[in-house]
């Protein structure tokens, strides 16, 4: 069957419409498809009736449920792109990004601890207005075309997140790729675990409920509880799973993880970070029947631009594994230092899942989108080797920015957070690598203005009220100076050299 | 090197805090100094330096969150 949707929300209404299979399992139970019908229309009528600036974003204060889905869809419905922000984010994140996005209104799935100048509507409200009958929804004000439909949040260099702006058409493209290339089961049950202010969960969630399938939630706190994870992962009859590597490399330790226990598992979806060939061959030995899909893409492309599937072939030819070929609609150049095409260098993308830029951050837009033959681009700062055959060798970044854990991390982000703190005067951040190119820790060395009992532990405290748990380094380090370059800036690639003496 | 001496190395290495020493019986989860990657990678240090499964599926949180608890839990581990 080859799709070709064209509008994803009259897709998904088309089909959960008087549906009575489960789209969604959480910690509450399950949920029909008819029941994310009527409550997010509902919900979507009641945002419609308060006379919301026209097409103005919301935040949603979200967690690993059905309720928050229920709201994204309702947003969108409603006619405004939703915001997602993790209930798990430190309050000083929720309210940068207030700051630079301006939200309509705040849709607060979990109780809002702390103040904020835009109207929330609380949990309890939020739950009233899914039942909200006295008008209907008017959906010609939808969200369509090139209007946004999500915008996520990512670390930027100067400390101030980047909200990346997809438009409805950058996701259709990004769905039908989904749809077409990956041979998934139609009423897949699919893994829900990433967070859905992650990019990597629109992986998950939209073709999931464009094929009719159901989405099995794990929040945080069963996933910190490993005895509580392994407990429900092998409840949970998976047939397809979406995750960074990291994840699965944890799930790996537990001998249990194979297919005698998860006999259904058939698909293996990552993407994030660099999955090691180590990881896909033990997984492929694990799971002899499933078919493992490596993938890469910046927020900015909408989630994932290429892919290739994982064959112990491929894991026998290649110590580092691709990250596979363009998907049809996009064009994948590399250019060299000079801006001339070559087949290794920068990768740049052009494509209909490209996003328009960073919202309200027309400086840094500028900085990395472009046009290119009428298509939008973006310079993704990722470096790669392009083979003759079109298949795709990441190779590192221009810049310094890491993943950890599938978490995006610009280190100067973590360097400004650092010397905002009082007793900090100069800080830098570098990556600690392992044998797989893969990094495994950040230490920060810190110069202070002020002794500190124990300021390893007392920094990352007053760390912690500004910046997401996963851009807190695992070490800081206290000197009296830092190195520093020929132009007197500190020099990051000494200390990152002798972090990393062993690699 | 015994138990006690590669599981604290280990928890220095990790934590970057080197006075772990001194607060055996303190937890790591509450201080913020591990989080559940950086057990992952603890487990896997442990499994790579000492030869040890640990039983990931069974492992309660509250009966690894100080240094102390570990040593007694891969004490075992190895004894078994």
């Amino acid at each position: 069957m080859h799709y070709k949707l064209t509008n994803l929300l009259e897709h998904i209404d088309a089909l959960a419409l008087n549906n009575p299979s489960s789209c969604y399992q959480d910690e509450a139970g399950q949920h029909s498809y008819n029941e994310l019908y009527q409550k997010s229309n509902q919900l979507a009528a009641y945002l419609q009736t308060l006379n919301l600036q026209t097409k103005a974003p919301i935040m949603i204060y979200s967690d690993q449920s059905f309720m928050t889905v229920v709201t994204m869809l309702a947003a969108v419905k409603a006619g405004h792109a939703y915001i997602p922000v993790d209930v798990h984010s430190p309050n000083e994140r929720v309210l940068q990004i207030e700051e630079i996005a301006q939200p309509a209104m705040i849709l607060a799935i979990q109780e809002l601890a702390f103040t904020v100048q835009t109207k929330v509507l609380s949990p309890t409200e939020l739950q009233q207005a899914t039942f909200y009958q006295a008008t209907a929804l008017d959906s010609t004000q939808s969200v369509q075309g090139d209007q946004n439909f999500y915008i996520i949040f990512t670390s930027g260099t100067t400390g101030v997140p980047k909200g990346v702006q997809i438009s409805h058409n950058n996701l259709l493209s990004y769905v039908n790729w989904m749809l077409n290339d990956f041979d998934l089961p139609e009423h897949v049950s699919c893994l829900s675990q990433a967070p859905y202010s992650f990019d990597l969960s629109v992986m998950d969630l939209y073709p999931t409920l464009a094929l009719g399938g159901q989405l099995k939630a794990i929040g945080q706190d069963i996933t910190e509880n490993f005895a509580q994870l392994f407990k429900v992962l092998s409840t949970l009859d998976l047939q397809e799973w979406v995750s960074t590597p990291s994840f699965v490399e944890l799930c790996l330790l537990d001998k249990n993880f194979q297919q005698a226990n998860y006999p259904n598992l058939c698909h293996f979806l990552f993407c994030g970070e660099e999955l090691t060939n180590s990881t896909a061959k033990t997984l492929l030995q694990r799971f002899p029947e499933a078919r493992i899909f490596n993938t890469y893409g910046p927020t900015e492309a909408c989630v994932a631009v290429t892919a290739i599937e994982i064959t112990p072939t491929i894991v026998a030819n290649y110590s580092r594994l691709p990250i596979g070929f363009a998907k049809g609609d996009t064009n994948i150049t590399a250019v060299d230092e000079h801006g001339t095409p070559s087949c290794a260098g920068e990768l740049l993308i052009s494509g209909p899942s490209v996003s328009k830029g960073y919202l309200n951050n027309s400086a840094k837009t500028q900085q990395v989108f472009f046009k290119q033959d009428e298509q939008q681009a973006y310079r993704t700062g990722d470096l790669g080797k392009i083979s003759a055959d079109g298949n795709i060798f990441y190779r590192g970044r221009t810049d310094f920015q890491v993943k950890l854990h599938g978490y995006r991390i610009e280190l100067e982000d973590i360097d400004q957070n650092l010397v905002s703190l009082a007793p900090i005067d100069q800080a830098i951040t570098v990556p600690r690598y392992d044998t797989n190119h893969k990094v495994t820790q950040l230490i920060s060395y810190v110069v202070l203005n002020q002794p500190l009992t124990d300021p390893n532990t007392a920094l990352k405290k007053l760390l912690a009220a500004n910046v997401m748990d996963y851009m807190i380094p695992q070490r800081i380090e206290v000197r009296t100076s830092l190195p520093k370059t020929a132009n007197g800036k500190i020099d990051r690639k000494t200390l990152m050299a002798e972090v990393n003496r062993h690699a | 090197m015994d138990t006690k001496e590669t599981v604290l190395n280990i928890l220095a290495d990790l934590t970057g805090d080197t006075t772990i020493q001194n607060n055996l019986d303190e937890s790591l989860f509450d201080s913020g100094l591990l989080d559940s990657m950086a057990t992952v990678q603890l487990l896997l240090e442990l499994q790579q330096q000492l030869d040890i499964d640990v039983p990931v599926s069974e492992l309660e949180r509250t009966e690894w969150d100080t240094p102390n608890k570990i040593i007694t839990q891969v004490d075992h581990l190895r004894n078994a």
